[in-house]
């Protein structure tokens, strides 16, 4: 909501809230072109960061709901490995891989209903209760998979999720643009979607004017696990396989993507765009580091800190700005 | 004698206001000071100062002999002086004990280092809540204490800083009579160890009981001092009121022909769940401006609040042109026709992240809306119409719809406010303190604006802390006082002193 820009001349902080986040994403793309110009000059560079970058994306989607309305889902990652392990668990059960994908959609959009009722019923800080719905998720999904990894699925399913539409774009890509599609329409031109900027910027103001919170806070909910849904099915499909463990830390990425991508912590500030191309850079730096052979375990100390550059940099020009 | 304390010719400037001219005021020992006036006369004001919160524009404070410019918290508390605030601030976490001792624990050495001295601020507090009457065990949670025994170990907190004036604002607002005695009791005892008390309250009632001389301010200026045994409370009502009123907004017709328009709005038996207000009943009649008068807490608000389903009500039916309105949230409230102008405008009036344009929008979106407010489409043309229409119509001084509302001036914000529910076409707009915080010119626009909606049919009810605001402008007046309505008075005749004895009196 920061198209109140008409100032004169030009601002960097105007700049940076507008264009900041491509920026970035330029920015890194450039620095990785001369370290490794061969990784990103090759014919599978763009479909491997996007096939990287997808889950982050869809995941960013759901948290950036919830950020919206100035909260937060802790429980994505797990509910992400949750409805993963679900589909492969159906599909090795027989299912048809098209309604097992279905289900394991639906068994989020429900994760999500069961965390908006809670947090409606109890009151409490989102925080806290998708803080232990996660450990739950987690649990449960070691229960349901025997805490071992289920693999082995329908050789359509692996087609189809291992799929490039014109050698570019891979279908989980795919899923993520579409997904994102319909939630940049949902957020820029539906009345729901105004009234979600509304709560995240005043929750009492927009209870006064009508908005019932309640309600909008379990929409809220039942789209970010939507999003860790579809999310699941596409690391099932990628990895070709679900681990008991799957989606572990992915929240933190998540949130650094939504975060990065120009949504404000405190809610009512952000747009879908930006959010998608959050998702991107934590793919490209994922990408960019693999390819620069750093090892995984230093990945995720460079991984955290670039995310609190990022993000304090973002914090200091839009500061700077208010000036 | 000596006063403890004098404050001579304080004066104290606000960008754009003088809360205080020239204020003088003195506690002696052994006295309880009353200080009294309406909201705004600058009696907080004035206690801010005394305690360093503020720093006065000119005057000088003398204390025990020293004479000051300014105080800062720091000396205030050394010179003596302890403010006891309604909004009580002990921490309710820690036990009654520590918070006696908050910020000067007593230490002691043990073995090279300093520790907390346990034993000497127990016998410590022994002694001042034997002294203020609080028996209870001083490792009790504070939060765990009923709101009087919080007050007491203020009070108690005070003693044990040596605090020799002691200011209480407004202590009797949430106590019952017979508490209302004990702590009268414990400022009598006070005031024999020769402490000096300065007493605020609305209560007039008990002025006369506890204080020994009374003074009144009347917006920011002093008015005078008297002793309370030789005043009466007709006597100080006047005092307190009797501005000037500037300028009426009254219906053209008198409230005789006003009671036979048809009734627009009906309340009945409204009572919350809460009980903040009680059985409240009313009608407002077409083309007539009903205001509600009282004390802040009295019920006002709260009905509104009950009648819009912003909170539950626990019985209480609601008419609109005779027709019964099911109102469980400001949502259905909206949808049946509705409005609300919240007093609280930053917080509860309008969306900080939006621009006026989406701001006047809100209201007529949710009018329209489908699914409980959630189905619906947004359509930029009819955004810009709305906002277009409103802000020419209401005069809003903005750059334009895309300018961002929190950065209009209050006058300004309200008219937006007012924009989103005349684009909704509410048929009933309840104003909660229109003008507070709004400049004079402002002020006469929104009235003007209030009386227009009026003679165009539609209902306008509107509450006020101001007296001279709802004799000037509302053809009724509804008087409420410990959440129940007292009596309903006309516009015209009745008189500041009218509201204020109806208020403050049981």
């Amino acid at each position: 909501m920061s198209d109140n820009n008409t100032n004169k001349g030009f601002s960097f902080a105007t700049f940076w809230q507008r264009f900041g986040t491509i920026t970035i994403l330029l920015l890194l793309l450039v620095v990785l072109a001369i370290a490794r110009p061969n990784a990103v000059f090759s014919s599978t560079s763009i479909p491997q960061i996007l096939r990287q970058s997808a889950v982050n994306i869809l995941l960013a989607l759901g948290e950036f709901f919830a950020i919206l309305l100035g909260y937060i889902d802790l429980s994505i990652s797990a509910a992400c490995g949750l409805t993963g392990m679900c589909s492969a668990l159906l599909m090795r059960a027989n299912c048809p891989w098209v309604l097992a994908c279905i289900a394991g959609v639906l068994c989020g959009t429900m994760i999500g209903a069961l965390n908006g009722f809670m947090i409606n019923k109890t009151g409490l800080h989102p925080f806290i209760i998708t803080l232990g719905m996660q450990t739950v998720y987690f649990g449960l999904m070691l229960v349901v998979s025997n805490s071992s990894s289920v693999y082995g699925f329908p050789a359509g399913f692996s087609k189809f999720m291992n799929a490039t539409l014109w050698g570019v774009l891979p279908v989980g890509a795919i899923i993520a643009l579409i997904t994102a599609g319909i939630l940049w329409f949902l957020t820029a031109r539906t009345k729901m979607g105004r009234n979600l900027y509304a709560l995240g910027g005043n929750r009492e103001a927009a209870w006064y004017s009508g908005i019932n919170v309640h309600r909008h806070q379990m929409l809220v909910y039942m789209i970010s696990g939507t999003c860790a849904g579809l999310a699941g099915i596409v690391l099932t499909g990628r990895l070709n396989a679900a681990a008991p463990t799957a989606g572990t830390g992915y929240e933190t990425f998540a949130i650094a993507a939504t975060i990065i991508g120009g949504t404000s912590f405190f809610g009512g500030v952000g747009k879908i765009p930006g959010v998608v191309a959050g998702g991107l850079i934590i793919g490209i730096i994922n990408y960019g580091m693999t390819v620069m052979m750093i090892d995984a375990s230093m990945q995720k100390v460079v991984m955290g800190a670039l995310i609190i550059i990022a993000v304090t940099l973002d914090h200091l020009v839009s500061t700077s700005a208010k000036k | 004698m000596e006063p403890l304390i004098r404050m001579v010719g304080i004066t104290k400037t606000f960008p754009g206001v003088k809360a205080l001219d020239g204020i003088s005021f003195d506690i002696m020992p052994g006295e309880v000071h009353v200080l009294i006036g309406e909201n705004g006369a600058g009696k907080s004001t004035l206690m801010k100062i005394l305690s360093g919160v503020y720093q006065p524009t000119s005057g000088k404070i003398i204390c025990n002999g020293r004479e000051y410019d300014q105080l800062s918290t720091k000396t205030s508390v050394e010179e003596g002086i302890a403010i006891v605030y309604q909004e009580l601030s002990v921490i309710n976490e820690l036990s009654i004990l520590e918070n006696l001792f908050v910020g000067k624990l007593p230490t002691k050495k043990f073995m090279g280092l300093s520790v907390v001295d346990f034993k000497s601020m127990r016998e410590k507090a022994k002694v001042v809540l034997e002294q203020v009457g609080l028996h209870h065990d001083p490792d009790t949670l504070v939060g765990d204490l009923a709101v009087p025994d919080k007050q007491l170990c203020e009070i108690a907190k005070a003693l044990v800083s040596g605090a020799k004036v002691i200011v209480l604002d407004e202590p009797t607002t949430s106590l019952t009579t017979s508490e209302v005695e004990r702590l009268h009791g414990l400022i009598r005892e006070l005031k024999a160890k020769g402490c000096g008390i300065v007493y605020i309250s609305h209560k007039m009632k008990e002025l006369k009981a506890i204080g020994d001389r009374i003074t009144v301010l009347k917006d920011g200026t002093y008015v005078g001092t008297y002793p309370a045994a030789e005043i009466t409370l007709d006597e100080l009502i006047k005092l307190m009121v009797g501005r000037e009123i500037k300028g009426t907004y009254f219906a053209d017709e008198s409230v005789d022909e006003l009671m036979t328009h048809p009734v627009i709005f009906e309340a009945q038996g409204i009572t919350r769940s809460d009980r903040t207000c009680r059985d409240i009943s009313f009608q407002l009649h077409e083309g007539e401006i009903l205001g509600f008068a009282g004390l802040v807490g009295a019920g006002r608000t709260e009905t509104m609040e009950a009648i819009f389903g912003a909170v539950p009500k626990s019985s209480g039916k609601v008419f609109l042109k005779g027709k019964e309105l099911h109102i469980k949230e400001p949502y259905a409230a909206i949808k049946q026709g509705l409005g609300m102008l919240t007093e609280d405008r930053r917080k509860l009036g309008f969306a900080k992240n939006f621009t006026c344009k989406q701001n006047i929008s809100i209201e007529p979106y949710i009018k329209e809306s489908t699914w409980g407010g959630l189905g619906g489409m947004l359509s930029n043309a009819k955004e810009e119409k709305w906002a277009n229409e409103q802000i020419s119509a209401l005069n809003v001084k903005c750059t334009g719809p895309e300018q961002m509302t929190v950065d209009l001036s209050g006058g300004n914000q309200q008219k937006v406010i007012l924009g989103k529910w005349m684009a909704a076409g509410s048929e009933v707009l309840i104003f909660d303190e229109p003008t507070k915080g709004i400049d004079v010119g402002s002020k006469s626009e929104i009235y003007i604006l209030m009386r227009k909606l009026a003679k165009a049919g539609k209902g306008v009810l509107m509450i006020s802390s101001e007296q001279t605001e709802l004799l000037s402008v509302c053809d009724r007046i509804a008087v409420f006082h410990g959440g129940e309505l007292k009596a309903v008075l006309e516009g015209k005749t009745a008189t500041e002193e009218d509201i204020v004895r109806i208020s403050t009196t049981e």
